[in-house]
């Protein structure tokens, strides 16, 4: 039995899997957008049956449109799939809200069946998965993918423009401190945890993703409390989750939490000092020692 | 300003036992405050420090009320909280938790701002703030570094966006979850912790918040099965490091050879 659903698209293009995953259930796909008119209308040309616009936010973040989402899908309520950012994450509480259903995150796989949707799911940072029958609309949080091809026509756009805001007023916005970074399309990346002393010793793990023609990534704490790397460079279950050919971890400990956002590398592997470490059960080749020894001869290996 | 800190009582998952048949088992693992949520504390016990008053709200299994959980959380920097430790509540899934924080906060009434950490260290699906802002109809935020009242009653609140760094007017009543570096939390003394014996805790059931167990297992569902996740099995081999250089060379022709480098 196919069944209607919903996508909602918070200010990023990146939405092609919330797309095609919608259309593995066969109904009517409907997007609610706020953004750009561009953003609208790239939904509009992505394969969708018809798109709910919502507006541009120009002096307001995504956020301040939450409970209109809510209220727009709420009117026709179906399956809905929404992106893991956090703008997306916020819209996703609202429509969930607003439907009165639940919200299911790191969705591995949804069908119907009969009455019922079922919803395949990881939980526990990753290290337990259930599978659970639904009998009303639930809200899943997927990756968005990528920006979506353009398809053969257009869907009808309705502007819902008069929607009330919620009270958010973005007062100003100060250039990030880092330059931006995307690590889902990289081929390698190198991981650096708190094996590393000091800021000052980050040009001894640059040089290795430099000859390595890798991106350079982190654990949590090295982004965020310590700033010595972007936000958008920490990986794991709340950063950036990422499926590379190689995975190298240095000075990471590989705590639940960071794995979750690791575990879809083909290969892995730890350069760390401590042979117990968690990560060790989870790499492909570990190599126990000094970090300030065996980084350098990597790279040296390397060239 | 009246504030409210949501934090959930839990322990650390890298000390649970997950099971053949997926069940997660956590009762060798110490439990603790939620870190991030222990953050959330932090932040409201300074924002509550102007003749505020910071409130705590929990919802989850019996733990929940225990008394060292209610003391630990005290301990923190609450001037008291409120707890509703069910069954009903454990396992029922984000959105049932905080379609039951939501009621504790609508009886504790006059809330100006909830504070929460950004994710649990345990589930870590980091959807309760939304949902909890959602039920509300709240204006919601969340990766929030630093928050700060304004003299028109609004909010002031930064937070780190890939555009840079964002400063925002937030209307109250709101939600706000704050990112990992926005507070270092307190190690409480032996004073904290003898003076979070003499706070008021508040412990309701789903009755006396009008929640009934019903919608609760409705927004649970069915499950049908568990598993362990399934892990892709890893090789494990150990490279002998004693000669960093050739330890490198083999690792380097290994990756080669493998096709990944």
């Amino acid at each position: 039995m196919s069944r209607d659903s919903w996508v909602v698209v918070g200010g990023h293009p990146g939405i092609a899997n919330l797309i095609g995953t919608a259309h593995g259930l066969g109904g009517t796909v409907r997007a609610v957008v706020i953004g750009p008119p561009s953003l609208a209308l790239r939904a509009a040309t992505a394969g969708v049956d018809q798109v709910v616009w919502l507006g541009e936010p120009v002096d307001a973040p995504v956020e301040a449109y939450a409970k209109a989402a809510g209220e727009v899908v709420a009117a026709q309520p179906g399956v809905v799939f929404v992106g893991r950012r956090p703008a997306e994450r916020v819209l996703a509480g609202a429509v969930a809200a607003a439907l009165g259903a639940p919200v299911l995150t790191d969705v591995r796989s949804v069908a119907a069946d009969g009455e019922q949707i079922v919803v395949t799911h990881s939980t526990y940072n990753g290290a337990a998965q259930q599978t659970v029958a639904h009998a009303g609309p639930v809200v899943l949080v997927i990756d968005g993918g990528g920006i979506p091809a353009q398809a053969s026509g257009a869907a009808p756009v309705t502007e819902t423009l008069t929607q009330p805001r919620q009270g958010i007023t973005v007062l100003e916005t100060t250039p990030p401190a880092f330059a931006a970074a995307d690590l889902s399309s990289a081929t390698r990346v190198i991981g650096v945890g708190r094996g590393l002393r000091c800021k000052e010793d980050l040009p001894l793990v640059e040089s290795l993703a430099d000859a390595a023609k890798a991106e350079l990534a982190c654990s949590r704490p090295l982004a965020e409390g310590l700033n010595w790397l972007g936000r958008d460079r920490y990986l794991g279950i709340s950063g950036q989750q990422i499926a590379p050919e190689l995975y190298l971890a240095v000075g990471l400990s590989g705590q639940l939490q960071h794995m979750a956002g690791v575990r879809g590398a083909k290969v892995i592997v730890s350069v760390n000092s401590d042979p117990d470490a968690p990560i060790v059960a989870e790499a492909d080749y570990v190599l126990v020692g000094d970090l300030y020894e065996l980084v350098p001869a990597i790279t040296a290996a390397l060239r | 300003m009246k504030i409210v800190a949501a934090y959930k009582w839990t322990a650390d998952p890298q000390e649970a036992q997950v099971a053949a048949d997926g069940r997660v088992d956590l009762s060798r693992a110490r439990p603790v405050v939620s870190g991030y949520d222990a953050v959330a504390i932090e932040v409201g016990s300074r924002l509550a420090k102007d003749g505020g008053e910071l409130v705590g709200a929990s919802v989850g299994g019996p733990a929940t009320a225990s008394p060292i959980a209610v003391k630990t959380a005290l301990a923190r920097g609450l001037d008291r909280t409120v707890v509703v430790a069910d069954d009903a509540v454990d396992g029922a899934g984000t959105a049932a938790a905080a379609r039951v924080l939501a009621a504790v906060v609508q009886h504790i009434g006059d809330v100006d701002v909830v504070l929460t950490g950004d994710c649990s260290i345990d589930v870590a699906a980091r959807m309760v703030p939304a949902v909890l802002a959602g039920v509300l109809g709240w204006p919601a935020l969340t990766d929030v570094t630093a928050v700060e009242p304004m003299a028109d009653g609004t909010l002031r609140v930064e937070r780190v966006v890939p555009e840079g760094v964002q400063v925002l007017a937030v209307q109250t009543p709101a939600v706000i979850a704050v990112a990992t570096d926005a507070a270092v939390p307190r190690v409480p003394g032996m004073k904290d912790v003898l003076a979070a014996g003499r706070k008021p805790v508040e412990k309701l059931d789903l009755a006396a918040l009008g929640v009934e167990p019903t919608e609760l297992t409705a927004l649970a569902g069915t499950v049908r099965a568990r598993a362990q996740a399934e892990r892709a099995v890893r090789k494990q081999h150990v490279i002998d490091t004693a000669d960093p250089a050739v330890a490198a060379a083999e690792l380097v022709d290994t990756l080669r050879e493998a096709g990944v480098w």
